[in-house]
């Protein structure tokens, strides 16, 4: 009751304030002079009487101080009176506030940026409707990693899982429209009837598949992206039922998804984000060949239920299919169910992780720079402390108000981090890695708002705290009497701490930037096995109904392989069905065995699989290590032929010549077939620059037809003025045949090391500010404690102490710091730099080099850092020392 | 203990403020002052700067009213009243107090003459 009431009564004091004081001082003087009054009826004399009178009521400043507190709401009162100094006492110093404000954007805009990507990509759930309860369910087979699923294992899930919704599955073609103007390759879906349905995301028009569009002899359907319709359909609904020719087949448009869809689907599993177009897949999948592994199969749990509970009937399906189907038996099949946000983001959160750890370290950095300023500031307002203090200011105020004061400063550093902020996070944008492509919108928005503001205060409280801990122990007497303190010990020990937590985190950063960058080097050492120097690449794709047969497929591609040859400039020209580090194509591999290898053998190995025509292994610059390439009559002979890569022949023949072997294979249309070794090639880096995944077997092309295929052009000179002559002679061969994906390989290969590219360049930037926040810090420190020190130094300088003397003394003592500093940091270091190692390559998260080097350009920057006040202090005129007081 | 002889706590200055303004009806601080006062025989070391706190304490529960008014000296002054919530307060107050002091002397009491 009573409180209720009371607040009312105290939100009411806030207002008409002045009103209020002048009726509380004239109540009081009115109590005085009755008080007065009274005395001089005594007797007392009118002055006495006063005296008297003062008294007896006690401190008048003090009620008035304690009836304002009990008035208004103190704190929320007392919060607006020191918002309204503490923008004076800013505003009197602009040059200090400056920089405080400048060192706190730094700080917090690095946080702010980080965190931009870091809630885009780790925090915000996926763009799909209750996105929670979506799973992929990735096949393992024996030692083999993840792989895809055949037909027969997603239907058996489909009819069985009694803890998903629904199941289905997508995989990525390319196809070709036609009709309208160009032909144009458009990226395909292949997708069961219900996949859209499981990521719940409607259509914008039209509708998803229904389940009879789908398998062998259902009507031709497809759903279209937004993208596409508003490229080649204007945007007109009328297309709705309209029928286009897609690979030269008539196809029904059904719905178009809205703008912004994209498929999220983890790094690696061959699922590009955008497509252009969605159709249902046109076989039986309960009667495909159960080795056939190619869908990317995901599902939507139902309500409640736990990815532990889905995998537990995953591992039960798992064994039945193992039961049921041969295949799968041996290696044993197992199931694994991962929520699709954490597949998503499991290559990218570590290192997004590790740099918002960095973030946070360079925050604390500036922190503890701008305490050390506001350390400095609090000494040089002891005396004003005291004041305030003596007029009946508690304690509590006091701290109440520094802290005030450091949290409006940092709200100022909040907005000018915002900006900061996004400037970086261009920066960040700019060299994203590939797998935060997927995430379509990492924009400020106001969570990310929140946060800054909340660090921003979380931080105007850390450093605040250290001067207000000054003021707790004010010696009321001693300041008023001593207008110029000296410093203090407790003050040089403060300020010596700052030091030392600066260049411990300074220390780790520096530290955690050098292992990043000794990785980068590192990746740029590595030899992918091939080289992409002047190398320029093209996709072609002969999808469409003029390419039928096998035969009209090898001749354009021959033919195309011999006017591409014979262009001015060109060395080498390959043809190849996966070009290496492009996984917008679905990977193809499977198992392979020597010729004769008994059936217990058999399904052990697996290889990555490559279809080529002669000439690819010249243009990509691949060693032979024995045997030879494939040559022209080999394809017009029609040879069952294959190449393979050093880890196949260790695997199959180790110690042997594999040259003129056996090797059992899997054709382009997954039927297992013989071919002959005719060569071995040095290993190619395929799908990361770092992980050695698979072998390689190449075949020839008429045995391995696909409808897909990469072109590599070595040339002996700039390879983008080939463009042009390149797009000419496809045209001229077929003119309704589009190239697309035209880049060098170089940029393939740049795109495998955006990752570490992209971490080092951040954790670079981070170190650097690291480290120029603790040089200033270093500097501010050492150069105040010699200030304060003025008369001393005179003193010494008096007393004869020689220039060196003073320069060693003033090193040595702050160099004592920086040295327990280093330590610490290297102990922390030890402990938080096992967290990169998923990050690293090549290096131990504990190299010592790049700990030397870290020390050793922390030190020297430090020692630098002192040079400056320590000859200021060489420079004390012993005279003007003294007479300083 | 550390609170020295005479000094009042704040619930009981509370009580002593409602039941001089129930005896003597309306008043200014002053004179809720110089009453405290005369009663305490000086026994009680009040600073009379506190009181004012406690008059806007007790104003703000809703127990005593203020209006300004004039003084013997023909001043503006500023008169205290009960209102009826803090009669009932008064009462409940008392009474509990006397609960109170009736167990501290029989507790006293007691342990003398243990």
């Amino acid at each position: 009751m009573g409180g209720f009431r009371t607040i009312a009564a105290r939100l009411r004091g806030l207002f008409r304030k002045r009103r209020l004081e002048e009726d509380l001082d004239a109540e009081l003087r009115q109590h005085l002079e009755l008080l007065a009054q009274e005395n001089i009826r005594r007797g007392m004399s009118p002055e006495e009487a006063r005296h008297a009178a003062k008294r007896e009521f006690g401190g008048v400043e003090q009620t008035k101080e304690h009836y304002r507190d009990q008035r208004g709401l103190p704190i929320l009162d007392g919060l607006l009176q020191d918002i309204r100094f503490g923008l004076r006492m800013l505003g009197k110093r602009p040059g200090p506030t400056f920089v405080v404000v400048l060192t706190l954007a730094i700080g917090i805009g690095a946080n702010t940026a980080i965190f931009t990507a870091v809630h885009s990509v780790l925090l915000q759930s996926l763009p799909f409707p209750k996105a929670d309860r979506l799973a992929i369910i990735w096949s393992i087979l024996g030692s083999e990693g993840r792989a895809p699923a055949s037909g027969p294992e997603l239907e058996t899930l489909r009819q069985r899982s009694r803890l998903f919704e629904d199941l289905g599955a997508i995989w990525a073609q390319s196809g070709v429209l036609m009709g309208e103007g160009e032909p144009e390759q458009v990226r395909l879906g292949m997708v069961t009837a219900n996949f859209l349905g499981i990521l719940g995301t409607n259509p914008q028009l039209g509708r998803f598949f229904e389940r009879g569009e789908q398998g062998s002899g259902s009507p031709r359907v497809m759903i279209i992206s937004d993208g596409l319709w508003r490229r080649r359909f204007g945007a007109d609904p009328q297309w709705i039922g309209q029928t286009v020719r897609l690979n030269g087949q008539p196809v029904t448009i059904v719905g178009v998804m809205p703008p912004g869809f994209r498929i999220i689907f983890p790094e690696g599993s061959s699922v590009p984000p955008e497509m252009d177009a969605y159709v249902p897949f046109r076989s039986n999948l309960a009667s495909d060949p159960a080795d056939q592994s190619y869908l990317r199969v995901t599902g939507r749990l139902r309500a409640g239920v736990s990815i532990a509970q889905a995998q537990q009937e995953m591992d039960t399906l798992a064994g039945q299919i193992r039961a049921e189907y041969n295949t799968f038996a041996d290696p044993p099949l197992s199931l694994q169910v991962v929520p699709l946000q954490a597949d998503v983001v499991r290559n990218i959160r570590p290192a997004l992780l590790a740099l918002f750890g960095g973030a946070g370290l360079v925050l604390l950095i500036a922190c503890v720079n701008v305490a050390n300023l506001l350390l400095v500031r609090a000494n040089e307002r002891t005396l004003e402390m005291a004041l305030r203090t003596a007029m009946g200011a508690g304690r509590g105020r006091l701290i109440r108000q520094l802290l005030t004061e450091s949290v409006l400063v940092s709200c100022c550093g909040a907005v000018a981090a915002l900006g900061f902020g996004w400037c970086a996070l261009r920066l960040v944008l700019a060299m994203q890695p590939k797998e935060m492509d997927r995430f379509s919108a990492i924009q400020m928005n106001p969570p990310v708002f929140a946060f800054t503001f909340a660090i921003a205060i979380a931080a105007g409280v850390l450093f605040g705290l250290a001067p207000a801990f000054g003021a707790r122990k004010l010696d009321l007497a001693r300041s008023l009497k001593d207008t110029r303190q000296t410093g203090t010990r407790s003050g040089s020990r403060q300020r010596n701490l700052l030091v030392i937590s600066e260049v411990a985190l300074g220390f780790v950063l520096l530290i955690g930037a050098g292992l990043m960058l000794r990785t980068f080097v590192r990746l740029l050492q590595v030899n992918p096995g091939f080289d992409a120097t002047n190398v320029l690449t093209f996709r072609i794709s002969v999808a469409s109904v003029k390419y039928q047969t096998d035969d009209a497929a090898v001749q354009f591609f021959r033919k195309l392989k011999e006017n591409l040859s014979r262009m001015p400039g060109v060395e080498a020209v390959g043809v190849i069905s996966h070009l290496p580090f492009d996984d917008t194509l679905p990977n193809w591999y499977g198992f392979y065995w020597c010729e004769g290898a008994s059936k217990h053998e058999q399904n052990t190995t697996m290889a990555d699989f490559r279809s080529s025509l002669p000439g690819y292994f010249k243009s990509m610059g691949v060693t032979f290590l024995s045997g030879r390439d494939f040559d022209d009559h080999d394809v017009a002979e029609n040879l069952h032929l294959a190449i393979i890569d050093d880890t196949v022949a260790q695997e199959a023949w180790l110690g042997q010549d594999a040259v003129g072997k056996l090797v059992n294979i899997e054709n382009g249309n997954f039927v297992r077939d013989t071919a002959q070794v005719i060569g071995v090639v040095k290993h190619l880096q395929y799908h990361t620059l770092t992980d050695q995944v698979r072998g390689q077997i190449y075949l020839l092309y008429p045995q391995a037809i696909r409808t897909h295929m990469a072109v590599t052009l070595k040339s002996s000179a700039n390879t983008q003025m080939l463009v042009p002559l390149v797009r000419q002679q496809v045209a001229g061969l077929d003119k309704d045949l589009p190239i697309y994906h035209v880049q060098p390989m170089a940029d393939y290969v740049e795109s495998a090391r955006r990752q570490a590219r992209f971490v080092t360049m951040l954790a670079g930037i981070m170190g650097g500010i690291a480290l120029l926040l603790a040089c200033i810090g270093i500097y501010a420190v050492t150069m105040y404690s010699v200030l304060q020190r003025m008369r001393e130094i005179g003193v010494r300088t008096a007393l004869g102490a020689a220039p060196r003397q003073l320069f060693a003394l003033v090193l040595r003592q702050s160099m004592f710091p920086i040295a327990l500093g280093l330590l610490a940091g290297f102990v922390l270091s030890l402990l938080l730099t096992p967290f990169l190692s998923s990050l690293l390559f090549g290096v131990r998260p504990t190299d010592i080099t790049t700990f030397g080097v870290s020390a050793l350009i922390l030190s020297t920057a430090g020692l630098i850092a002192c040079l400056l006040p320590a000859r200021r202090a060489t420079r004390v005129d012993p005279m003007i020392a003294l007479r300083y007081e | 203990m550390a609170a020295s002889r005479g000094e009042v706590l704040q619930g009981t200055l509370d009580l002593i403020v409602l039941k001089t303004l129930d005896a003597l009806g309306p008043l200014h601080g002053y004179g809720i002052a110089m009453r405290i006062k005369q009663v305490s025989e000086d026994l009680l070391k009040l600073n009379q700067g506190t009181l004012y706190p406690a008059l806007l304490r007790l104003e703000q529960r809703g127990w005593i009213s203020s209006k300004w008014g004039v003084s013997e000296n023909n001043r503006k002054a500023k008169y205290y009243s009960l209102t009826r919530a803090g009669r009932k307060q008064l009462a409940a107050e008392a009474a509990s107090w006397e609960r109170m002091s009736a167990l501290m002397s029989r507790l006293l009491q007691g342990a003398e003459g243990a």
